[in-house]
């Protein structure tokens, strides 16, 4: 048995009937998030003798995310792979002609017009706030993770499919100030409290204004994602009035953060199948 | 695009050190590619965002952005540029009359928004001046001659594509611009054949096609030598069909990048004024009026925003002193009604510059204005908003499935979604993979078979692995799982998976409504410490080689202190090992069995020197009289 799973039995024993709360100290109320750990810890008391799998790292770090995004309120979603360009562009603000379609190489499919691989997830935001918006949901705030595929020469920083976080947030009072709390505390949950952070300007069609997130660790400024203020268009074109509703995008590779969290060089060891990444 | 510093001391005499533009540069406009020090010049690679490339592609647009950010002079250089006297036809040895240009131009398609043409007569091709050579050189471009110099100059300099004809190559006076026709052709400056269709706008003369419309120039009415008068274009073109052209030709070129990016047609006119007056430095030249014909002419737009929605948006209070003061700097005309309270809710009204295409909207004066204040002054805060999140279904029976076969032994690996049978197919995929997996087994089956290899250095005694991804069937996706070891590998859809599996006891796992329910991994609850701790290693491409060692010893020996032997002897080349894989007694003797992996990360061993490295561990265990090697 590893290191990490005997970690596990111990901590999980600890567990008051095997249930973890965790609190939130920024929220106006407690917040208690209760995850059934106990699920897992059964399963290895049921039958010592079996040696726990090794999980994909990209699978640890997705949860992780998930978990911090839940504990700020954020509800998962999830949505296709294979998308209409209405959702990966057009509702995006991201009309036929604008140049910014060239930004990302996108895969299209044959005898399927109108449907091209999502080169983001969020997709999966639009989608979901469309939603929320019908259902009466607001405000709301959603977070997802999965792949995505652009359509470029690989190498050890480029890849056809990756994965990427994709979060949004609506109400009536959401700024920028929302944005840059939410992201300071995810990266500092994700990579370390000594995490420095840097909100640039920058341009992507679906917001307005547009920013950069940068981060500082282990002594490198990285790039880490595109975020900012949702562009009106945006909103209106997934039924949402902007004069009564505001919000915020943000969306980033997770395989960045995985490389340098643990200092991995190569984007393309996490899809060889090759269990030696499986280190954790 | 390529901006240098000295060029931008012109306009703006005052210019703070190259260190502190770089900062400029990054926390209030645009990334900063690279940063270049040359002999007594700096030159910054600056990354400008497409919503300001309509007017900061140019060295006298980052100059003014500078200029009034900094709130220092800005020293326009439009007033001085020399104005040409007007030659008469009599000059020119024509007869004599009011008309100073017999040039037309003829605009017959809405894709060419304004097109200024000048013809100057008498000009001497040369070298450029120094201090035009030194201009371009110092943004990477190559001095050709003195005329195309001064167009090259002026984009760089003004952001607006100029093009020069050899006036004597034309049929006549007459220049026409309209979209080619199927079929027709051009030879570029730099000899490449194209092949025009109707969606390409051109320039013609009433014979020839001399340039396709911004993008690229033809080569034949090229400057050379033996010029002796010219035609000058300065002219507005259509974004998209420029852009269109572009793609569809391959022809990339600092013009068609800016047309591209959508340049206001008010730009060209100052754009001839600079050439003409660089023109008339140079000296002889003769010039006939500027024909301008602009068909539309850009309106003026005004753009209303409040104090108070500027701050919401950014999530800091701003005063309208505050905002004034930048509308001030930035020379933006502008009205100010406040409430009757005169609080922070004022409204404003501007005008927006003409090159200002990116100001639409409040939002855009939320930017402008945050991007000037830097962002770094908005306080981060958490919205404290009682958001009520439901469950995902779908990530939780992901979550549960995987979780399940971690606890079963599987090992989770992730593959390709794209291999080279399917019923979805890409277009135009670099790979020779162009479908998309209808199914994980194969990708599984391929990892297992590299697994198996490795097994030696897997801490794993037998290899289990599983896949949790989308399928593309013809007109849907689906979530498989397939986990299999080297007897046989299982496929399933996901929810199938979870109803034939799922327990009783476990039922109301994905229906517990009350509480915000996350399956989480085994990972989640790995420490903080642990977690931020974690280091990668990478493995060794270099094969591996493995050995089996078994020993008979006096029952009274431990395994350990057969291993401590082995360890002590092995050498650096292990990278597992010596790991316990068999005991067994006979008598009152017993036989321990360890298994050694060597490996290099510089080269690949040989036989040889593993077996030198067994000698020797052999060697070490025989000098223990009772101990055996089997």
């Amino acid at each position: 048995m590893t290191s990490s799973s005997l970690s596990l039995r111990a901590e999980g024993l600890s567990l008051s009937n095997g249930s973890r709360f965790y609190y939130s100290k920024y929220s106006k109320k407690a917040i208690f998030v209760i995850y059934f750990v106990n699920q897992m810890e059964k399963e290895i008391k049921k039958s010592p003798s079996v040696v726990t799998g090794k999980e994909h790292p990209l699978s640890m770090l997705a949860n992780r995310a998930y978990d911090i995004f839940s504990s700020l309120g954020f509800e998962i979603a999830v949505g296709p792979e294979l998308e209409s360009e209405w959702y990966n562009f057009d509702v995006l603000n991201v009309s036929k002609d604008h140049p910014a379609r060239d930004m990302q190489d996108t895969f299209f499919i044959k005898n399927q017009k109108e449907k091209v691989l999502r080169t983001h997830t969020t997709n999966v935001s639009a989608r979901a706030i469309e939603k929320a918006g019908k259902e009466g949901r607001i405000p709301c705030a959603f977070i997802s993770i999965g792949k995505v595929f652009r359509n470029e020469a690989t190498d050890s920083t480029h890849e056809t499919q990756f994965f990427q976080i994709d979060g949004i947030m609506i109400g009536e009072d959401i700024s920028i100030a929302d944005l840059k709390g939410v992201l300071t505390y995810f990266y500092k949950k994700m990579l370390g409290d000594e995490v420095e952070m840097e909100f640039r300007p920058s341009f992507f069609p679906f917001v307005e204004p547009g920013l950069e997130v940068w981060l500082k660790f282990r002594d490198r400024w990285l790039e880490v994602m595109g975020a900012g203020m949702l562009h009106p268009s945006v909103l209106k074109n997934v039924g949402l009035d902007p004069k009564k509703v505001r919000g915020f995008a943000f969306g980033g590779g997770l395989d960045r953060i995985a490389m340098v969290k643990w200092n991995i060089s190569d984007v393309r060891l996490f899809y060889q199948g090759d269990l030696r990444l499986n280190q954790f | 695009m390529k901006i240098s510093y000295n060029w931008l001391r012109w306009y703006i005499p005052e210019i703070p050190k190259a260190e502190k533009l770089r900062d400029i540069f990054t926390y209030h406009l645009c990334e900063v590619e690279n940063i270049e020090k040359k002999e007594d010049d700096t030159v910054f690679d600056i990354n400008i965002l497409p919503n300001r490339a309509h007017d900061l592609l140019s060295h006298l647009g980052i100059a003014r952005e500078l200029a009034s950010f900094l709130n220092i002079e800005f020293k326009d250089p439009t007033p001085m540029y020399k104005v040409p006297e007007i030659s008469s036809r009599l000059d020119l040895g024509g007869s004599e009359g009011s008309i100073s240009s017999r040039l037309q131009i003829k605009i017959k398609t809405d894709k060419c928004r304004r097109y200024i043409g000048r013809i100057v007569r008498n000009v001497k091709i040369e070298p450029s001046p120094d201090w035009v050579q030194k201009h371009l050189e110092s943004i990477g471009q190559r001095s050709i001659n003195n005329i195309v110099d001064a167009t090259n100059l002026v984009m760089y300099d003004s952001g607006q594509p100029c093009h020069a004809f050899d006036l004597d190559k034309l049929a006549n006076e007459i220049l026409i611009i309209r979209q080619a026709k199927e079929g027709e052709n051009l030879t570029t400056l730099d000899g490449k054949e194209v092949k025009l269709f109707s969606t390409d706008m051109v320039i013609t003369d009433e014979k020839n096609i001399l340039a396709i419309a911004g993008v690229k120039g033809g080569k034949f009415a090229e400057i050379d030598e033996s010029t002796k008068n010219i035609l000058i274009e300065v002219a507005n073109f259509d974004p998209i069909s420029v852009r269109k052209t572009s793609k569809r030709t391959g022809i990339l070129t600092d013009s068609s990048k800016r047309f591209e990016n959508d340049l206001s047609p008010e730009v060209a006119f100052y754009a001839m004024r600079e050439i003409s007056g660089l023109l008339v430095e140079y000296g002889e030249c003769k010039f006939e009026e500027i024909i301008d014909i602009y068909p539309n002419k850009q309106k003026s737009r005004e753009l209303s925003f409040s104090a108070d929605k500027i701050s919401k948006i950014l999530g800091m209070v701003l005063s309208e002193t505050e905002i004034e003061n930048i509308l001030k700097r930035y020379n933006f005309e502008y009205k100010k009604s406040s409430h009757d309270k005169g609080d922070a809710g004022g409204l404003f009204e501007i005008v927006v510059p003409p090159t200002r295409f990116d100001l639409e909207i409040e939002e855009d004066m939320a930017e402008e204005i945050g991007r000037i204040l830097g962002y770094d002054k908005v306080k981060p805060k958490i919205p404290k908003i009682n958001f009520k999140p439901k469950i995902n279904n779908t990530y939780a029976k992901i979550c549960w499935v995987r979780n399940k076969l971690l606890s079963e032994g599987y090992s989770e690996v992730m593959t390709y979604s794209f291999c080279d049978k399917g019923e979805v197919e890409v277009l135009a995929s670099a790979s020779d993979k162009n479908f998309l997996r209808t199914g994980l087994s194969d990708g599984l089956k391929e990892s297992l078979k590299l697994n198996q290899l490795n097994a030696p250095l897997l801490q794993m005694k037998d290899i289990k692995i599983f896949e949790i991804g989308t399928v593309f069937l013809k007109d849907k996706e689906e979530i498989h799982i397939a986990y299999g070891d080297k007897k046989e590998i299982k496929e399933i859809e996901l929810k199938k998976f979870v109803s034939e599996k799922l327990s009783p006891e476990e039922h109301g796992y994905f229906s517990a409504e009350k509480f915000l329910v996350l399956a989480p991994s085994r990972s989640q609850v790995s420490s903080e410490e642990t977690f931020h701790s974690q280091i990668f290693k990478m493995w060794s491409m270099y094969p591996f080689i493995t050995r089996d060692i078994a020993v008979w010893v006096p029952e009274n020996i431990s395994s350990g202190e057969v291993e401590k032997i082995i360890k002590d002897n092995v050498g650096e080349l292990v990278i597992r090992g010596p790991e316990l894989f068999d005991q067994f007694k006979k008598g009152n003797q017993i036989s321990y069995a360890f298994k050694l992996v060597f490996q290099s990360y510089e080269r690949t061993l040989t036989d040889d020197e593993v077996n030198e490295i067994m000698t020797k561990i052999g060697h070490k265990i025989s000098e223990n009289s009772s101990w055996q090697i089997r």
